[in-house]
């Protein structure tokens, strides 16, 4: 921590309570230690020494007490030669600071000084705290900014005010800058200052802005029904604020001890401090989610700036486009006659890249249109398009890129007349006459994905910045940054393999219906479903820890052909309730993964030929097992575990383990023309590097036969190797 | 030859729940070590609880031999309260605010709060307050509720997975049960309750309302479900063990099978009779699943049920145990 601000917070400290001592020495003897102190219409006494202290505060003989509760907290402050770390002792001075200012503050009507005057409003009642409180708590608004001293001007006053109110953040006022405060500058200008507006002055002096942590407190002992007590009750009620209470300070104006002083109290309640002047910063992250002091931020910047670094998330219940959304209107085609603008298809040029950035290169909200908007272009025009996504957050990884990339089909074929079909390189979009007509824009297209991206990934996106490019010069100058990206996502997703990686995801999403079953997702094996991969196990995870996929360290091998691992057997023991000891990753004979139902295709051994045959959903017809897909489907779904038996997600046939340990895709003997459609290519690929030449060709399919001894017959023709590799079980 | 029992001992017992507090006669809930009925081989401290289902305004589409019996009360919650546990022996009362859903009446939090005063008023048993569906309205109906009432332990219905911040905030505030509804899952039902401990509700102040059909319209997914959710609670897992309470009444009276008038479906004998038949049978399924807490709509059903139940439970003052 900054020495220079751990000395300033000590020195604050040790004045404050100073004042506060002289102050309650005053009133003691005007009124005696018996005199009842307090705030109105609380039952909390004086909460923030409640919450710190555990003691309440009724008589001045109590606040005595807190005081030198305070005072012992006081650390001395750091010599020029003590180089000791000091933040836990700064920490402590702005406890102490705060139980000293709510004495302060508590002891001005005993006193005769106002806390409410003019706009001042002065300490909160709980009634105000239940309406406005659990707003705070349960996600309405946001956070609040405790806003302390004044802005150069009245005009810049206002403006940060309103980008406050505009993000539904509660405005805390109080303290000044040089004399001059902020609810004066917004007085000046007329701004209406009160509970309902969301603007709330509590009072000129800095000791008015504890009614601020006050507040907080208070929420805490409400809303989070936690009671004071001892160091461990106030560490939960610290705690509680961290997590919950997503507020933060604006330093606006000259800082002085006080204010350095207050700024500590208000880190031990994780609320970092936002400042407008060149004061040192703290920028690790501890006590605070991230930073704790941040300088020299321009007001404009602050409302950014402070969502950021206090982590609040924002989410937009209404996306400011001019036609209905939803995903209802997904599968909405676009037909020729109905066009307005077109991109793509195999016209023009049209794709989609999202990047992420570090924090401080992506600039939130910023929607750009490069190059022709739609009423520039005659009706019908097609134009080449360029999305061009940027997006920042705290916890993003470049991993997570083609997630969130593959997610923008589904976000932009939401707006009603709007069409997109493809990813990548192959986006086809059609913007439709009426929704060009009630004002859709091809800008829209970046609003849509800057909510839906902060909305719907909201653990790993803070910020998203959003390019079109509809010229061609410029579609092109992107284009090899996006197809090299492609490339190289594709190759680290080639290059992640099993032995890579510590840690599998589970999937129980499943368990409502098949109530033991649990999917382990691996690099190399997919889920059954085929919806999630290994890298969506872990975005999943990531954005909701709570949810059906966790991460499973693999521990020790316990066999490294059948792929067991004992962290893995542990994990299943208790996800199958206890009906399984042990899952291999590569095997479909001994301890076989279970399937809940959803499998994308069923393998299966067909005895005889020292194969096995891979058949899909969608086919309806019969098999050489002798059985169709939903005849199979009993069998293999419902969570058992069926020797012989898988079901599996497409694309595992063409992984290096597929059924390794029981001779892999050479056992493949027979499958669906589908299947063989929709593998294309890959699997072809995947054939020769068998280092079996023609072996393709030899596996058969529904166009060959669909029985058992004409496939022995034609497996014996081709010289298929299963027949050579002996039967499996 | 004798067969002899192998008693099965799990783990994990349910937690006990408490509806109830302030002017109530609380009752208890959970606290069973075994599976639902199982009374041969684990304890059940408490039995299953029988509540009616009464509302704010005159459920203008319940079907008319269910109307019948309510004559009078219907649209009067207090009379009707009075009515379902003097008459009709209820251990406990759902007061459905039916009448704030914006499309059917838009009645404010502030007249809400008014018909649970007065239902308050006129009984002293436990009360489960159900909102008028999941949304904004639903918040500002149940914390204005949860907020007059304090101290009560209301059961507030329901928060879910995608909205309890509110309702968890209110419920801690103001010292009532909170119902969590999940969608016939049971993943949800336990995310939902880590999502509720994470936000310092008490999970001995939750319960699981796990969503169900009537009879014949998917009464079999909830079984398994409830049944998975048991078997978990009891293997030990802490954010499932939860007491469950099913809202039979609604789903039951939904089915075709109950609201088709003989005149139509000659064969399928007198309706309000097959009604009553449909309601208890839909009932005795997720009674044996594990539910704690049944809500119906008609007293017969309920003191039908009530039978079958004293035939397998014997009351003592404690509450009751195993017979």
């Amino acid at each position: 921590m900054s020495k220079i601000i751990a000395s300033a917070a000590i020195r604050g400290g040790h004045a404050c309570v100073r004042r506060a001592e002289t102050a309650l020495a005053e009133c003691v003897d005007r009124y005696g230690w018996d005199k009842d102190v307090g705030f109105p219409s609380t039952a909390y006494a004086l909460p923030v020494i409640l919450a710190l202290t555990g003691k309440r505060v009724e008589r001045l003989g109590d606040l005595e007490e807190a005081l030198g509760t305070a005072r012992s907290w006081l650390p001395a402050e750091p010599t020029e030669r003590l180089w000791l770390p000091y933040l836990g002792g700064a920490l402590d001075a702005g406890a102490a600071t705060l139980v000293a200012q709510e004495a302060i503050e508590a002891l001005k009507p005993l006193r005769g000084i106002p806390s409410a005057f003019d706009y001042w409003l002065g300490p909160t009642a709980d009634g105000i705290l239940r309406e406005q409180g659990i707003k705070l708590v349960d996600g309405r608004m946001p956070g609040f900014a405790a806003c302390v001293g004044a802005l150069p001007d009245d005009e810049t006053a206002e403006q940060l005010a309103r980008d406050l109110q505009e993000r539904n953040l509660l405005v805390f006022m109080g303290s000044n800058a040089g004399g001059e405060t902020m609810a004066a500058q917004l007085n000046r200008r007329g701004v209406e200052m009160n509970w309902e507006t969301f603007l709330v002055p509590y009072g000129p002096d800095t000791s008015s802005i504890v009614h601020a942590l006050g507040f907080a407190c208070r929420a805490a002992f409400t809303f989070g029904g936690l009671k004071p007590g001892g160091i461990k009750e106030t560490r939960e009620i610290l705690l509680y604020n961290q997590r919950r209470v997503f507020a933060f300070v604006l330093a606006l104006g000259e800082v002085d001890d006080e204010k350095y002083a207050t700024a500590a109290g208000a880190i031990n309640f994780g609320f970092p401090v936002i400042a407008d002047t060149d004061i040192p910063e703290i920028l690790p992250s501890g006590i605070c989610t991230y930073e704790h002091v941040v300088a020299n931020v321009a007001h404009r910047d602050m409302p950014a700036r402070a969502v950021e670094v206090r982590g609040v998330k924002i989410h937009t219940v209404d996306i400011p486009i001019p036609v209905r959304h939803g995903p209802a209107f997904e599968g909405e085609r676009v037909r020729k006659e109905e066009v307005a603008i077109e991109f793509g298809g195999k016209h023009t040029r049209c794709f989609e890249y999202l990047a992420s950035r570090p924090m401080d290169q992506v600039q939130d909200e910023l929607i750009r249109v490069v190059g022709p908007e739609i009423g520039d272009v005659p009706e019908t025009a097609r134009l080449p398009l360029a999305i061009f996504v940027e997006v920042a957050g705290r916890k993003m990884q470049p991993e997570f890129e083609s997630i969130l990339e593959r997610h923008i089909h589904s976000f932009l074929s939401e707006p009603m007349g709007v069409m997109h079909l493809g990813q990548r390189d192959t986006v086809w979009l059609r913007i439709s006459k009426k929704a060009r007509d009630a004002g859709f824009r091809i800008g829209h297209l970046g609003t849509v994905l800057l909510h839906k991206l902060r909305n719907d990934f909201p653990a790993i996106v803070d910020k998203v910045q959003v390019t079109l490019f509809t010229q061609s010069a410029d579609v092109e100058a992107l284009y090899p940054a996006a197809a090299a990206a492609y490339q190289s996502r594709d190759e680290r997703m080639g290059a992640l393999t099993d032995e890579r990686v510590e840690v599998f995801y589970s999937c129980a999403l499943c368990q409502s219906y098949a109530p033991n079953h649990v999917c382990i997702i691996t690099p190399e094996r997919l889920g059954l479903c085929g919806a999630y991969n290994w890298l969506d196990g872990k975005a999943a995870y990531e954005i909701n820890p709570h949810g059906g996929n966790l991460p499973v360290r693999k521990g020790d091998s316990v066999d490294p052909v059948l792929g067991q691992w004992k962290g893995i057997n542990d994990f299943i023991r208790n996800a199958s309730n206890g009906s399984f000891e042990r899952f291999s990753a590569y095997s479909m004979i001994n301890d076989p993964m279970t399937s809940c139902g959803c499998f994308e295709c069923i393998a299966c051994i067909l005895p005889g030929t020292g194969g096995i045959m891979i058949v899909d959903r969608e086919y309806s017809g019969q098999t050489p097992v002798g059985m169709t897909f939903s005849s199979l489907a009993e069998m293999t779904g419902g969570g058992q575990q069926t020797p012989g038996f898988i079901g599996i997600g497409t694309l595992y046939a063409l992984s290096r383990k597929f059924i390794s340990a029981d001779g892999g895709l050479s056992r493949l003997v027979w499958t669906t023309t589908r299947i063989k459609q929709r593998l294309g290519d890959k699997l072809r690929q995947r054939c020769e590097e068998l280092g079996r030449p023609g072996f393709y060709d030899k596996v058969a399919d529904e166009t060959v036969c669909t029985e058992l001894e004409p496939l022995i017959e034609y497996l014996a023709a081709v010289e298929h190797p299963a027949l050579e590799m002996g039967e499996m079980v | 030859m004798s067969l002899e029992l192998k008693p099965k001992k799990w783990a994990g017992a349910l937690r006990q729940v408490t509806l109830g507090a302030g002017s109530r006669r609380p009752l208890t809930v959970g606290g069973g070590n075994g599976l639902p009925l199982h009374t041969f081989e684990a304890a059940f401290p408490h039995r299953p609880l029988l509540a009616l289902e009464i509302t704010d305004v005159d459920p203008v589409r319940w079907v008319e031999s269910v109307r019948e019996v309510w004559e009078g009360a219907l649209g009067r919650p207090a009379e009707a309260a009075r009515r379902g546990v003097e008459e009709f022996g209820a251990d406990l009362l759902l007061v459905n605010l039916m009448g704030t859903h914006p499309d059917r009446g838009n009645r404010s939090p502030e007249q809400a709060a008014a018909d649970i005063a007065a239902v308050l008023e006129a009984v002293r048993v436990p009360l489960i307050v159900k909102g008028p569906g999941a949304g904004q309205k639903q918040n500002q109906v149940l914390a204005r509720v949860a907020e007059n009432c304090g101290g009560e332990g209301l059961a507030l219905h329901s928060a879910t997975n995608e909205d309890y911040k509110t309702l968890a905030a209110v419920a801690v505030a103001y010292g009532h049960v909170l119902v969590g509804e999940s969608p016939i899952d049971v993943n949800i039902a336990k995310q939902l309750n880590i999502l509720l401990a994470d936000a310092n509700v008490d999970l001995n102040r939750v319960l699981i309302d796990p969503l169900t059909g009537g009879l014949g319209y998917g009464l079999e997914y909830t079984y398994s479900v409830m049944e998975r959710i048991r078997l978990a609670a009891l293997s030990g897992d802490g954010m499932l063990n939860c007491p469950l309470v099913c809202l039979v009444g609604e789903e039951a009276w939904k089915a075709k099978e109950a609201r088709v008038p003989a005149g139509k479906e000659p064969l399928w004998g007198n309706q309000p009779e097959r009604a009553i038949h449909w309601e208890v049978a839909t009932s005795m399924a997720l009674i044996e699943a594990g539910a704690e807490v049944v809500v119906l709509r008609h007293p017969e059903s309920l003191a039908r049920i009530r039978k079958q139940l004293d035939s397998w439970f014997d009351v003592t003052a404690g509450g009751a145990t195993c017979r």
